[in-house]
């Protein structure tokens, strides 16, 4: 535990590695990496005995150990401190095994997805890159060295979004993408700032303790919330902030699916879960994160009903399923928020990389090219079947669990509307959840070029897709108390991972239970109806209400209203700027100085006539003069 | 006998007069007379300090004798570049050389 | 001519004064020494700066140089009066009146002084009056001009100022290897021009 730094510090070093010499080695250095993937998840996994050691003698939940290892800056004599501290605590124990394994399963997919791409060792490296800045995002005990990280993987995302830089759609998205959660960095950055100015510290441990004793004012305190929860916002993709994520899309699939869908997307769900002790000092800064989830959650659902890109269609889901995570952490249930979190992680992951699987099969993504693909490829079809069944909340399977105890959460606390609205979006995740895959595997095939050049992927590409799916399967049994038990944890995750005087579980609500069952399988049964076959009912519906469609086709109209935003008000204000700049700081500052400069230059440049008597009378008066007042000073 | 102030009088006036041909003069071997009158004075004032502030040391002795060696070199050298720029203007008036203006 | 003129008409009384004066014991021979030392030099270097003939300037300035080397001896440094006589008489002033020569300077038709003589006159005056100022107002005790042997000057000048000599020495070798060089070089210039 005293030695978590190595964690970030191997993947960074191949980083390096690989990023410099990786065009010269065998294999172009990808062996390396997975190397680096495989120890990481051992060595996670080694953790474990040592971290049931300390929770079992009670001093670790809620408080994790802290561990400090160096004064980084320290300016002032203590007055503004940067340490270097890692932190571990159970909600860092449930980050590290979604960021490893799935960091893994993706480089092992990779290996035959990105094979024979131009700048596959850069690919390689970026992608250890990107773990080292998530396991320092996910193992900082400071502010600053978050941020740092938060940036990090944000760095990591751009890159890998505009992998395929070649392709203009690819170099706007990464550019979208990298700008959007910027705009949310500068809200995390304030926050920090805010919070360090009340505290004096960056210590994340030290900072809510300070919240908690009622050190801070309320009022700043909630602002300062705010903040951060905007830095939660750009990164989770949630409203207004989401319109990247769709079109993240434009990167290789195996980063979608790790980058986009399981990990750093849910930085800032880990973010808020950080500070989930605060959040519930300021009950208005918590509100605002259950309303925006919901609206997220929602919103996200309804686009994706109609997407026909199948990985944007996987993207809305994962922009909803973050809703779901902060609405729970909006109620204050941080345990199912992480819950939800650690089985979206491997059941999104696993949709993503099925979905790359046939996308490398049939160079094809829309579903309307797409359909009848499962007797040629039915370990894809069955494995994405099993992630969708897991997204769409069918028992068993690990979205159930978490999703019930979400919508569990709500109950508690939260108006009956928004309990009802979260189910209605639970069964649009159903609904298009069905729709893709019928769309995908069932039916006739509507593209014949596409379904005749398909085959079912190579192993190296299966097996991970099989182990995620086992994992889709069994990841939701961990809120069990028997198998927490079993695992060392008394009460499972849902204790694991728990805030005093919130919502706690060990079993599911088996009434709710029945009844998020039942919604699901209504939402299975309506995108049945709707799009078995030749989906012709779903056309029906479509020309039956043209406008509403047209609405979610159009993304609610977010992006138009952005690019007018752009187009209007920012680039008429750096037009004024751009005036400002030119007549006022250039015409008249720079140039009007140079000019009478100039002017003056040009009078006074009579003055060197050439002749020497007439400089040396210049200096014969200077010498008298200096004469004259050296004199007239010794009296 | 004589007191120092005379010779130091006498070493002003003679400064001033070589100051003025310095600066009133056009023609270059004019201000280099005027030149060397300067170097007179000041060496006649180097001379009286050492024969009455400093009969042990003087020092002064030997910079009048060093200020008389560089005026040898500087009258040497100075007369070359007159007669070049007699060669290059046909004349030794200093105003001539006024090349280095605006 | 009347140049001659008019430094002996400024010069001859001044001598007679004197010698009146010390036929009335009322000044002693040194004085006398040192006054008409003084009033050769002044009357020379005048002459140099005024006189609106080269030649005549330069002989004014023979002049003012031997009345220098008087001053030194009375100040009591025969070697430097012998040093001043040598170099200046027999050197300096045979380089002058070689540039005169050189430059074909009496056909020269230029203006001799230049248009800002008001203001150097000014310069002059005034610098002259601050240095007598300063010369009058200074306190100088009594202190007598002591005689400087030669050996003493001597051993002193080779023993303590040895380097300084041998820079002096290296300084005028440069100064004239600087001076042949540029003659030469304008000669050269000359030629090709009249080669052209």
């Amino acid at each position: 535990m005293d030695h978590v730094w190595i964690l970030p510090a191997i993947p960074a070093a191949i980083f390096i590695l690989v990023a410099l010499f990786g065009r010269l080695m065998p294999r172009q250095g990808d062996f390396l990496v997975i190397i680096g993937g495989l120890t990481l998840v051992g060595l996670v996994f080694s953790m474990f005995p040592g971290f049931q050691h300390a929770y079992h003698d009670g001093h670790f939940a809620p408080n994790g150990t802290n561990v400090f290892a160096f004064d980084w800056v320290n300016i002032g004599q203590g007055f503004f401190i940067i340490p270097f501290s890692t932190y571990v605590d159970a909600i860092t124990m449930v980050m590290l095994p979604v960021v490893t394994i799935v960091a893994l399963m993706v480089m092992i997919y990779s290996v035959s997805y990105m094979h024979g791409e131009p700048r596959y060792f850069w690919y390689y490296a970026v992608l250890s890159l990107f773990v080292a800045a998530m396991l320092t995002l996910v193992l900082s005990g400071n502010l600053i060295q978050l941020y740092l990280a938060w940036e990090g993987v944000g760095l990591a995302s751009f890159l890998l979004i505009g992998f395929y830089w070649e392709r203009q759609s690819a170099a706007e998205a990464a550019k979208k993408a990298f700008i959007t959660t910027r705009i949310g960095d500068v809200g995390l950055l304030i926050g920090i700032i805010l919070l360090w100015r009340a505290t004096g510290t960056f210590d994340i441990q030290s900072i809510i303790a300070a919240a908690k004793s009622g050190a801070i004012d309320h009022t700043y305190l909630t602002v300062a919330m705010l903040f951060l929860f905007g830095g939660a916002i750009g990164k989770s993709a949630q409203f207004p902030l989401h319109v990247w994520l769709p079109d993240a899309m434009e990167g290789p699939t195996p980063v979608s699916a790790l980058i986009h869908a399981a990990t750093m997307v849910v930085a800032g769900v880990y973010l808020v879960a950080r500070f989930s002790p605060v959040y519930a000092e300021v009950l208005i800064a918590r509100d605002f994160i259950f309303y925006t989830g919901l609206l997220t959650a929602v919103m996200a659902g309804t686009m994706g009903l109609v997407a026909n890109d199948i990985k944007r269609v996987l993207a809305y889901s994962t922009v909803s399923q973050l809703g779901f995570m902060f609405v729970a952490l909006g109620t204050g249930a941080v345990g199912a928020a992480m819950f939800h979190l650690f089985t979206h992680a491997f059941f999104k992951a696993l949709l993503f990389l099925g979905s790359g699987s046939v996308i490398h099969a049939t160079h094809a993504q829309e579903v309307e090219q797409l359909g009848g693909l499962r007797k040629k490829m039915p370990w894809t079809a069955a494995t994405f079947i099993i992630g969708s069944l897991a997204l769409a909340g069918i028992p068993i399977f690990a979205g159930f669990w978490s999703k019930d105890e979400i919508v569990a959460a709500t109950l508690e606390g939260a108006p009956v509307w928004t309990f009802v609205t979260l189910l209605a979006t639970a069964f649009l995740t159903a609904v298009y959840s069905t729709r893709l895959v019928l769309l995908t595997f069932f039916g006739e095939p509507k593209d014949h070029h596409a379904y005749d050049h398909a085959h079912e992927s190579p192993l190296i590409i299966i097996a991970p897709l099989a182990l995620l799916a086992t994992l889709a399967t069994v990841a939701g049994f961990f809120a069990l108390d028997q198998v927490g038990q079993a695992l060392g944890f008394v009460g499972g995750i849902g204790q694991l991972v728990y805030l005093e005087h919130a919502h706690a579980f060990t079993e599911p609500d088996w009434p709710l239970a029945s009844l998020a069952t039942v919604v699901a399988l209504a939402g299975i049964g309506v995108g049945v109806a709707f799009w078995h076959g030749d989906a012709r009912r779903a056309v029906t519906a479509r020309q039956w209400a043209p406008d509403l469609h047209a609405l979610l086709v159009n993304r609610y109209y977010m992006d138009k209203l952005y690019q007018g935003i752009i187009d209007h008000a920012i680039l008429g204000l750096a037009g004024l700027v751009a005036w400002f700049d030119k007549r006022i700081v250039n015409e008249t500052g720079v140039d009007g100085g140079a000019q009478t400069i100039g002017y003056f230059g040009y009078r006074l440049k009579f003055l060197q006539t050439g002749r020497i008597p007439n400089y040396a009378l210049g200096m014969a008066v200077g010498m008298v003069a200096i004469a004259i007042i050296a004199f007239s000073s010794q009296g | 006998m004589i007191p120092l102030t005379n010779f130091l009088v006498l070493s002003a006036l003679l400064f001033g007069i070589g100051f003025y041909g310095v600066l009133a003069r056009r023609s270059a071997i004019l201000i280099l007379i005027s030149v060397e009158i300067m170097l007179a004075a000041v060496a006649i004032n180097f001379i009286a300090f050492a024969a009455f502030r400093d009969p042990k040391g003087f020092s002064g002795l030997v910079f009048a004798l060093f200020v008389i060696a560089v005026a040898a070199a500087e009258v040497g050298l100075a007369l070359g570049i007159v007669l070049r720029l007699f060669r290059e203007r046909r004349t030794a008036n200093v105003d001539a050389a006024n090349t280095l203006k605006w | 001519m009347t140049g001659g003129l008019v430094s002996l008409l400024v010069m001859g009384p001044i001598f007679v004064a004197l010698i009146a004066l010390y036929m009335m014991s009322r000044i002693t021979g040194g004085e006398v020494i040192f006054y008409l030392a003084s009033t050769v030099i002044l009357g020379g270097a005048l002459g140099a700066v005024l006189l609106p003939n080269l030649v005549h300037s330069s002989l004014s300035l023979i002049a003012t140089l031997m009345g220098v080397a008087a001053i030194y001896l009375m100040l009591l440094s025969e070697f430097l009066a012998l040093v001043q006589i040598l170099v200046y008489g027999g050197g300096v002033i045979i380089l002058v009146i070689f540039g005169l020569m050189l430059t074909n300077a009496q056909d020269d038709p230029v203006v001799m002084d230049g248009s800002q003589k008001p203001f150097a006159f000014g310069v002059g005056a005034l610098i002259s009056g601050l240095f007598v100022a300063a010369a009058v107002m200074a306190h100088w005790g009594d202190a007598e001009a002591t005689l400087i042997p030669f050996t003493t000057f001597g051993e002193r000048l080779f023993r303590d100022f040895s380097l300084p000599i041998i820079i002096v020495a290296f300084l005028l070798d440069i100064a004239f290897t600087g001076a042949l060089v540029n003659a030469r070089r304008a000669e050269s210039a000359a030629s090709e021009e009249a080669a052209k």
